[in-house]
Order: C-alpha cells, then sequence, then structure tokens
C-alpha cells in the first residue's frame, strides 16, 4: 500500500511541522495503537507505547527513507519497538498461557485472510513453506512479542529448538523472498 | 557486541525486527544503528520483509485522551487539545466479521424499529434516538436511548445474570466505519449510561452487546459471540 501522503506527513514532522505528526496520529492511531496492544494485551500499558512511540517519531522522522520501505510500513515497525522495549521493562511477564491471547493469538486462517490481498502474497506463500510449529513461532513473536521462553512454553517445545526454529525460519523466509 | 560475520549480523539483525531479542542485545541494536550502516541496512530490510505481518494485529481505537496525553508530553506541559475525530483505518481483517455483522443489520433493523415504535417510554429528557436490541432469536433484551446530549442509556428488559468468568461488553458501530468501538462493559446491574468521546450516536448507528472474558475483549471488537443487536433510529415524537 503505497500511501504517498503518509511519507509527506513524515517529512514534515522532520521539518518540524507539529501539525503534521498530528495529522499522522489521525490517520494511524487506530491501526497503531492495535499493533502495541496486541503485543502489550494491556490498554495502558499500549497508551504509554503509543506515547513513547510519537515522542520517538517526533525525534527520528528524518530517518524515514521511502526508497526503503512505505510509511506506514516505517511507522508500524517504529511502534512495534516502543512496545517490544515496554514488555521488555515489564520482564514480559504475561504468561504464555495468557487468557487475553487464547484463541485470539494470530491462527492460520488469519494469516491467510490478511496476507492474501495484496503485495503481501509473497510473505505468505514463504510463510505457508515453513514447517507449522516454526511459522507459529514466528508470527507469536512478531504479532505478539513473545520471548524465546513464552514462545517454548506455549509451544511445548524446549527452549533450544525454538531458538534454533526461529533462526532457521527466519534464514527460510530471507532465502524464499530473495 | 556487534558481529562482523554478515550472517551473523543478519540473523542478528532478523531477530531484533522479530522482536525475540533480550532487553540488553536489542538496545544494543538499536544504538548501533547510528554508527553501523551495514546493520542498519539489514535492519531496514528485515523491517520491510516482515511488514505485511503488521496487519494481523487487530486494529483498536486508542484512549480518547492520548493525543492529549502526547501532546503534553512533547511541550512539556499539559496544553488542552480538542477532542480528535475517531481516526478510522481500514482493515481487511475485518471484512469477515463486518459484513456479518451488516447482513443481520438488514434483517433485524426491519424488527427493531417496530419495536422501537412501541417502546417510544416517557423519559425526560426526551431520547432522540433508541434502539431494542434484540437476542439471536429476535427477542427484545435491551433498550438504549440516546439523548441530544450525546449520552447513551442501557436497561436490561430482563436481566439475567451471565456466567461468572464472563462479562457483557457495549460496542458501537456508527455507518461507514470499518471497526466499532466499546463503550465498555455492562454493569451487573443491567443499567448504564455512557457518553461515548469519540463517536456520537447518531441514526443507523449500530449497537451491539458481546460476551467476552473478564476485563472485556482483548482484541479491539468482540471476541465472543454477539448476543444482542440493534440500529439506533429517530424515536417518535414523544
Amino acid at each position: 500500500m503505497t500511501d504517498p501522503s503518509l511519507a509527506a506527513l513524515l517529512g514534515r514532522v522532520a521539518g518540524g511541522d507539529p501539525a503534521a505528526l498530528r495529522l499522522l496520529y489521525q490517520a494511524q492511531s487506530v491501526r497503531l495503537f492495535g499493533i502495541a496492544n496486541a503485543i502489550l494485551r494491556d490498554r495502558d500499558a499500549a497508551a504509554d507505547a503509543m506515547q513513547d512511540a510519537f515522542l520517538r517519531l517526533s525525534q527520528r522522522a528524518g530517518q524515514f527513507d521511502a526508497s526503503r520501505g512505505e510509511a506506514a510500513a516505517w511507522l508500524g515497525g517504529v511502534v512495534r519497538h516502543a512496545a517490544l522495549d515496554q514488555a521488555r521493562r515489564r520482564g514480559r511477564e504475561q504468561p504464555c498461557d495468557d487468557p487475553a491471547l487464547g484463541d485470539a493469538a494470530v491462527a492460520p486462517e488469519a494469516l491467510d485472510q490478511v496476507l492474501a490481498a495484496d503485495e503481501a502474497q509473497r510473505l505468505h506463500g514463504c510463510l505457508a513453506a515453513l514447517e507449522a510449529k516454526n511459522r507459529q513461532g514466528i508470527l507469536l513473536a512478531f504479532v505478539h512479542g513473545l520471548s524465546h521462553a513464552q514462545i517454548s512454553a506455549r509451544l511445548e517445545l524446549p527452549l533450544g529448538t525454538v531458538k534454533a526454529w526461529i533462526r532457521r525460519g527466519l534464514l527460510q523466509l530471507r532465502e524464499c523472498l530473495a | 557486541m556487534i558481529p562482523t560475520d554478515p550472517r551473523e549480523r543478519d540473523a542478528l539483525a532478523a531477530e531484533y525486527v522479530l522482536g525475540t531479542l533480550e532487553a540488553r542485545a536489542a538496545a544494543e541494536v538499536a544504538a548501533a544503528l547510528a554508527t553501523n550502516p551495514a546493520l542498519a541496512a539489514e535492519v531496514t530490510a528485515w523491517e520491510a520483509r516482515l511488514a505485511p505481518l503488521q496487519a494481523l494485529a487487530p486494529p483498536e481505537a486508542p484512549p480518547p485522551d492520548l493525543w492529549q496525553r502526547i501532546e503534553a508530553a512533547l511541550e512539556g506541559h499539559a496544553a488542552p487539545a480538542p477532542a480528535l475525530a475517531a481516526a478510522a483505518t481500514p482493515a481487511q481483517a475485518w471484512r469477515p466479521w463486518l459484513n456479518l455483522w451488516r447482513g443481520w443489520a438488514i434483517g433485524a433493523s426491519a424488527v427493531a424499529a417496530g419495536l422501537a415504535g412501541l417502546l417510544v417510554l416517557q423519559p425526560a429528557p426526551a431520547p432522540r434516538l433508541m434502539t431494542v436490541l434484540l437476542t439471536q432469536q429476535d427477542q427484545p433484551a435491551w433498550t438504549v436511548e440516546a439523548d441530544s446530549q450525546g449520552a447513551l442509556r442501557l436497561a436490561a428488559l430482563n436481566p439475567r445474570p451471565v456466567a461468572a468468568d464472563r462479562v457483557l461488553q457495549l460496542w458501537a458501530l456508527p455507518q461507514g466505519a470499518t471497526a466499532p468501538t466499546s463503550l465498555g462493559l455492562v454493569p451487573a446491574t443491567g443499567q448504564m449510561t455512557v457518553t461515548p468521546r469519540t463517536l456520537r450516536p447518531e441514526p443507523g448507528m449500530l449497537i451491539e452487546i458481546s460476551l467476552e472474558p473478564p476485563g472485556g475483549s482483548p482484541l479491539g471488537r468482540p471476541s465472543g459471540p454477539v448476543l444482542f443487536i440493534g440500529r439506533l433510529t429517530r424515536a417518535g415524537n414523544s
């Protein structure tokens, strides 16, 4: 999804235009808050992560490079890392059997629905080629911010196995997408 | 310490983007991005590769006062800000659920409109809008009234307890919106009044109640079954 207006807004934020940051917030806050909340599963913590992310954005918008990615994806990345930092500060104390995660944890069908649509098809195909638990581990980490230990507990696999599988899965993904 | 071996460095970049690095390693990578262009390029490439997965997180409306908090943090002092219009984001993930909801609404709104005619009550101030939430068997179960100030009043017609480990959550979906807004958890009394800050009750708005785990849906949309649903219509001239 190419969105030149988001990229333009990021350019204005980098140039010190405070109104542009607010426009970015208005355009993206529901999606971005969803990203933070999927990782933290706590609206207060997700709000803190959003605040942190927008402070980072106000300082680092100039680092966005439109030739190397979409503005929406870059914004999502800034929020994800703010939320992951928040999760790490909280010791990722949410247990892997967190009821808030429950059936809501990314399911294969969700993957089909979301990724079938657009240019994400290639990623979808490459994820589909991974072993199921391998793929699930990657999704749990990316979408829900689970640590190796939490993934190991949730998938009932030894920690070392999870680490090795995820690493191998990422390598396979890179080759597949190359 | 950031590896110099390209394969090791790329694996580190991948795990940084995935989010599985522990706090210290993640902080080390984040700090090195400014001075290590090879690492930074690998991180950027991994962000782009995995970015489509961002769409797997269900969109969720942030707290209404969040922008004011951010603005205050940016300026270093509390600054009053006008209320934000809800920023709706299209989400592919929504569509099947939304279509289901809309399909229901077309069938049941006629029933609801008919019942609404019967249920013009005697309140002061007179409700501007109202609906009756029906069960899946089209049995009236709740009344919802919106007054001219934008407050919504919910009242159970036939209060029934829910399971001890479940709660009822009230939602509103304005016409044309892609995501519903939570109006909060329904108290055990079956009566509540809520004034949504990010949306204004209007004719055609869908109101529903879903069954959720304690604390409400973790998804920003109903995660459990939708038990009751109705569409706001103009109240009669009472």
